[in-house]
Parts: structure tokens; C-alpha cells; sequence
């Protein structure tokens, strides 16, 4: 629970607020429009590196939606992104590949199973939420990789469309990550929106007013599971070949939080900034520091965890300059 | 009923070394209100000290138990001190990624310096073992347990009768009146956190006697730690040995099982996560508080 003082302190110099800054969101949407011209460039790898920026976002809006608005902090996203990557996989054994066919079960399944597993993990809070669905990323891995009908530890291919119409793959990830985007601007100005911050801020409070906190958090839960499947189905199509350590990969989950931090969690724009960032900056440390880009990645995390705590798309709203800033980095110190 | 007997005392060596895991976090957890992701990262190294001085000087792995403390004491001071601290009081997410990110660096810090080799420590007891009442026992485990018996048994006595212990207590049952009473929580923290990651070391150290070494060797048991946290009652010393004994015990059991679904059989032992999992939500559903404890859920 963050102090009282804490709260007028960051109020003081700018830093309060629901939705974050209307400039970044503008910013967001021309640089989507600009993003719809990379398959056009004819290079695979840049439209590859693009389509996991847009991946990336996509899942950053997912965990902004239950980690950020509601204020409950999940370690679990990975496991809707698998099950939405192996809805994919399961539709093309049936021989059905349709990406609208792929996404829209993804979107079902994983929202059921996000309802289904948050009747008992949403009961929790805090710290015991955060590692509750830590183990339920864990154990859905574990299962998928013992069961034989979905492949086992090898894993499942999927048919594929030709080489020359690969950029259909491109663009419904777009899709993907416009909807993540727009939903997240209209949910954050809806009642829910509200009902969601109400319930992050104070639970009790939000209770008294009327919100029904279970039925909310489950909603910001399946919401967020949602954008999770539908990224992790057309990842899968796009990908080919599917198997736990993919699917599952410890980058899918931990990822998405930093890139929702560093742009400003609780916010419309953040997690595509962040998103846009970060993945860039892994793709240059991938590139030049092959055998170290993680050791930098963790440097990245504790240099933007103790310096940007709140987030750019906060700075763009900082009243009183560099002091202030140095002021909002002290507010926790003990 | 031979095989049940094996099993139970296999949950209870293993159980042993948990508690030492779990001691450790568990400080940090409930006097700082911190979940430490990197405790997994120390425990890491200090199983990689006690390999480095065995092949290096022929130390052998349980005299290097005061230095593998020692230097991870030292390590996590600095940790707490330069950078922890900054984010003592910021909202869980913050220290979750900040811990996080600390595992990053040093885990891809050792796997620089000792390669990602899968390495072990084999002493001229290491494959030994005694069997009574039809069960065996290897004597690296045994010791093992005995250390880990005593070490919890210190740290009990030295939480309830120092000045220092007391003033730890004094600081997780309430920081304000400890501050009032002129206890130095910063101080306290940097001890605390300093200890915590000692008592990692120690734990590497004993783990590096039976189990192989990895620099990823330490992630499964960050989850475990917090399961047994749970199990036995945040906050208390007896809390940890009992929560560890037992989930060593349930995790001996749970991974003899074998589930059958469809047409497939599904051994308990790839499920580990899951029946950590299960056997959390289980705790917290049936008893918050833990089989000792005081916790608040």
C-alpha cells in the first residue's frame, strides 16, 4: 500500500493520475500507422523483429491490464500465451488454418481458463498472488510438456502459408496489437476502467462504493489472458513449429512487465513504448553481445527499476525538471 | 512398507536443506516485506565457492561452510545497501523486478566465469552410505540434515536472546515503535538482508554435496522456498524447518505418483511445479496462517 505522503508527494510533481499522457497515446497511434509500411521493406528479419515488437506490445497491454489498472501483479501471463500458441497448433492438426479461426479460440480458451484458474488465485493478494500465478505458469508448463496428445517436450508443427504471402502473419499481429491498444484506451475511460484503478488503489474502499472486487479482478484477468492467447495463437502460425520451451519461454513472461514499466504501467501508452524500446534494445544486444545480451538485460531491469520507476510516459507529464525527478526516486527509500 | 519408510526419510534429508533455504528468504519476506528472487542466485553461488575451494585448495565442501557465508553476507550487504534499499518501501513490483534482474546478472555473471558445464563436488564420502532398519541412508545427506538442524537451531537462539535478534523482531512486528525505541532499520535491513543471503551460501554449499551444479541450479528453489514459507508460518524459525521437513516429506510422496490420463501415464516426478502449486493453494485455502505461524494472507 503505497503511504499517503508518497501519494501527495508524486501528486505535487505530476506524477498522479489514471491514463497517462494524451501526447504519448497520439505518439503510439502514428507510430502503429507508420508500423503498417515494414512488410513493404521486402527484408524478412526486419519484418520478423517487428512482429515480435508487436508481440511484445501486445502482452505488455495484457499484463498492463491486470498488473497495471487493477494493481495485481502477475508472474503467470506466459501460460495464456502458450495456450493461446497451442490453440493454433491443435487447429492445424485438425487441419483448420484460418488465423481468424486461431485467434478467436485462442481468445475463448484462454479467457476461460484465465476465469477458471482466477476463482482461486484472484482470493489471493500481494506477494501470494504474484507467486501463485508464478506456479501456475510453472505448472501448465509441466503439464503440456507430459502430455503426449499436445506433443510432449518435442512439440507440434503447423502448416504454414507460401513464402510469398508470409506478411499475412505480420499483419494480423498488428491486428492483434491494435485491438490491445484500443480496447485498453476505451476500457482505462470506461466505468470499468475506473472500477479497475478503484480496486488497485484501495480494495476495501472500492468494495464499499459498490464494486464487486471478484467479479472486476476476473474480468481484468480474462481481459488480459485474452491479448495474451490472441498473441500467443498468431505467434504460433507465424513460428511453425511449437513446443513447451517455446511456448513457455521465461522471455514471454518476464519481458512484457519490463516493457509495461518502462513505458508507465497503468497507462494507455506505456506498454507499446516500452514494448518498442526494450525489444529493440534486445535485438542490438542480441546482435553485437550474443553471449552476454542477457547479463545486460538484467542491467537494463535494475537500472530501469531505481531510475524510471513511474515510467517515460510519466515523465512526459513532470512538473519541476531534474530535481523533482531525483525527488520521486527517494519517495520508497527506507 | 519398506518403500514407504525409504521414501519418508528421503522427504526428510531433502527437507532438511529446504529449511536452510527457506530460513533465509523467509527473513527477508517477513521483516522486510520482500520477496527476493535472487536468493536463488546466491544459494547458486555459494555452491560454486564451495566448488571453487575443492578443486582449487581440496577444501573440504563442510569446512568451507563459514566461508561461503561469510562472502555471500558481505555480497548481499552491498546488494542491500547500494541498491535495495533505494526501493525498501516502493510497491511489490518494483522489488520483485528489481530482485529479479539482480538473479539476471549474477546467474549470467557465472555462467561467464564457470560456463554453463554441469559441475559437481565428489568427495571420498560422497558415494557412501549406511542402511538401518532396511533404509539408506547416504551419509553426505545425513550430515547434511545435521548441519541444517543446527544451523536453525542457532539462528533461533540468536533471534530471541541478541540485542540484535531482538531488535529484528522488534523492527517486522512493528517499524515504528522500533524506531521510537531507537532501533536503526536501515541498519536492521542491511543485517537482515545480509544474513539472508549467508544462509543462502550455506545452503548452496550444503546442497553442492548432493545435487549437481549448474548457474541455473538455484531457480527451482525459489518457488519451493516460498511454498515452505507458507506451509510452515511466515515469519518464525521453527516455521521454516517444520514447512521444509514437510513439503520435503510431500514432495517425496508426490512425485511417486503416477496419474493416469487417457491412454498415458503421468509420473508425479515431471509435475514438481504443479505439486508445489497445488500444495500452496491447498495452505492457503485450508490454513493462511501456516502449520506454526502467524502469517497474514
Amino acid at each position: 500500500m503505497t503511504r499517503p505522503s508518497t501519494v501527495a508527494t508524486l501528486r505535487r510533481i505530476g506524477l498522479g493520475g489514471i491514463t497517462g499522457s494524451p501526447v504519448a497515446f497520439a505518439v503510439v497511434l502514428v507510430l502503429m500507422a507508420l508500423l503498417l509500411a515494414v512488410p513493404f521493406a521486402h527484408n524478412g528479419y526486419v519484418e520478423t523483429t517487428f512482429r515480435y515488437i508487436l508481440m511484445y506490445a501486445t502482452m505488455a497491454y495484457g499484463w498492463n491490464m491486470i498488473g497495471g489498472y487493477t494493481g495485481y501483479v502477475s508472474f503467470g501471463q506466459v501460460a495464456f500465451f502458450g495456450i493461446g500458441a497451442y490453440c493454433s497448433a491443435v487447429l492445424s492438426t485438425m487441419k483448420i488454418d484460418n488465423l481468424f479461426a486461431d485467434v478467436a479460440l485462442a481468445c475463448v480458451v484462454a479467457a476461460a481458463f484465465a476465469i477458471l484458474i482466477g476463482l482461486a488465485v484472484l482470493q489471493l493478494k500481494g506477494h501470494y498472488f504474484a507467486i501463485a500465478t508464478l506456479g501456475v505458469g510453472l505448472a501448465v508448463t509441466d503439464i503440456v510438456s507430459n502430455l503426449d496428445a499436445l506433443g510432449g517436450t518435442g512439440g507440434m508443427n503447423i502448416s504454414q502459408v507460401d513464402e510469398a504471402h508470409f506478411s499475412v502473419y505480420y499483419y494480423a499481429m498488428w491486428l492483434v496489437a491494435l485491438g490491445a491498444i484500443l480496447a485498453t484506451y476505451f476500457i482505462a475511460r470506461s466505468k470499468l476502467g475506473y472500477a479497475f484503478v478503484a480496486i488497485r488503489e484501495n480494495e476495501e474502499a472500492a468494495a464499499v462504493l459498490g464494486i464487486n472486487p471478484r467479479r472486476y479482478k476476473i474480468a481484468a484477468w480474462a481481459i488480459s489472458a485474452t491479448m495474451a492467447g490472441a498473441a500467443g495463437a498468431v505467434f504460433a502460425a507465424a513460428n511453425g513449429h511449437l513446443e513447451p520451451s517455446i511456448a513457455f519461454s521465461p522471455d514471454s513472461n518476464i519481458f512484457p512487465i519490463v516493457m509495461a514499466l518502462l513505458g508507465g504501467i497503468g497507462t494507455v501508452a506505456g506498454p507499446f513504448i516500452g514494448a518498442v524500446i526494450l525489444a529493440g534494445v534486445n535485438e542490438l544486444l542480441q546482435r553485437y553481445f550474443v553471449n552476454v545480451h542477457t547479463l545486460f538485460f538484467g542491467a537494463v531491469i535494475v537500472l530501469v527499476v531505481l531510475l524510471l520507476p513511474r515510467g517515460l510516459v510519466w515523465l512526459f507529464g513532470l512538473r519541476g525538471g531534474a530535481r523533482a525527478w531525483l525527488k520521486s526516486l527517494t519517495v520508497n527509500k527506507a | 512398507m519398506q518403500l514407504l519408510a525409504q521414501d519418508l526419510v528421503n522427504g526428510i534429508l531433502a527437507g532438511g536443506i529446504l529449511a536452510v533455504v527457506a530460513l533465509g528468504f523467509s527473513l527477508v519476506w517477513g521483516i522486510m516485506n520482500i520477496i527476493n528472487l535472487a536468493h536463488g542466485a546466491f544459494i547458486m553461488l555459494g555452491a560454486y565457492v564451495t566448488y571453487q575451494l575443492f578443486v582449487s585448495f581440496h577444501l573440504d565442501p563442510f569446512l568451507s561452510l563459514p566461508i561461503s557465508f561469510v562472502l555471500l553476507f558481505g555480497l548481499g550487504y552491498l546488494i542491500q545497501r547500494f541498491l535495495i534499499n533505494w526501493v525498501a518501501r516502493a510497491p511489490i513490483l518494483t522489488t520483485f523486478l528489481l530482485t529479479f534482474g539482480l538473479s539476471l546478472l549474477i546467474v549470467n555473471l557465472a555462467l561467464i566465469v564457470w560456463t554453463g558445464d554441469t559441475r559437481g563436488v565428489s568427495t571420498s564420502y560422497s558415494g557412501a552410505n549406511f542402511t538401518a532398519l532396511g533404509v539408506t541412508v547416504p551419509w553426505a545427506k545425513f550430515f547434511t540434515l545435521l548441519v541444517a538442524l543446527a544451523i536453525t537451531g542457532v539462528m533461533h537462539l540468536w533471534l530471541t536472546r541478541s540485542k540484535t535478534g531482538r531488535a529484528i523482531r522488534a523492527t517486522s512486528m512493528d517499524i515504528g515503535a522500533a524506531q521510537l525505541s531507537g532501533v536503526r532499520t536501515p541498519q536492521i535491513y542491511a543485517i537482515v538482508y545480509a544474513l539472508s543471503a549467508g544462509l543462502a551460501g550455506v545452503a548452496g554449499t550444503l546442497i553442492s554435496l548432493s545435487y549437481a551444479l549448474t548457474p541455473t541450479m538455484g531457480e527451482p528453489f525459489l518457488i519451493k522456498a516460498f511454498v515452505v514459507c507458507v506451509l510452515g508460518g511466515l515469519g518464525s524459525v521453527q516455521g521454516a524447518l517444520v514447512g521444509g521437513l514437510a513439503y520435503g516429506i510431500v514432495e517425496a510422496f508426490a512425485t511417486q505418483i503416477d496419474l493416469p490420463i487417457g491412454t498415458q501415464h503421468i509420473s508425479g516426478s515431471g509435475l514438481q511445479d504443479a505439486i508445489a502449486l497445488v500444495v500452496l493453494l491447498i495452505v492457503l485455502v485450508v490454513r493462511p496462517t501456516g502449520i506454526m505461524g502467524k502469517a497474514t494472507a
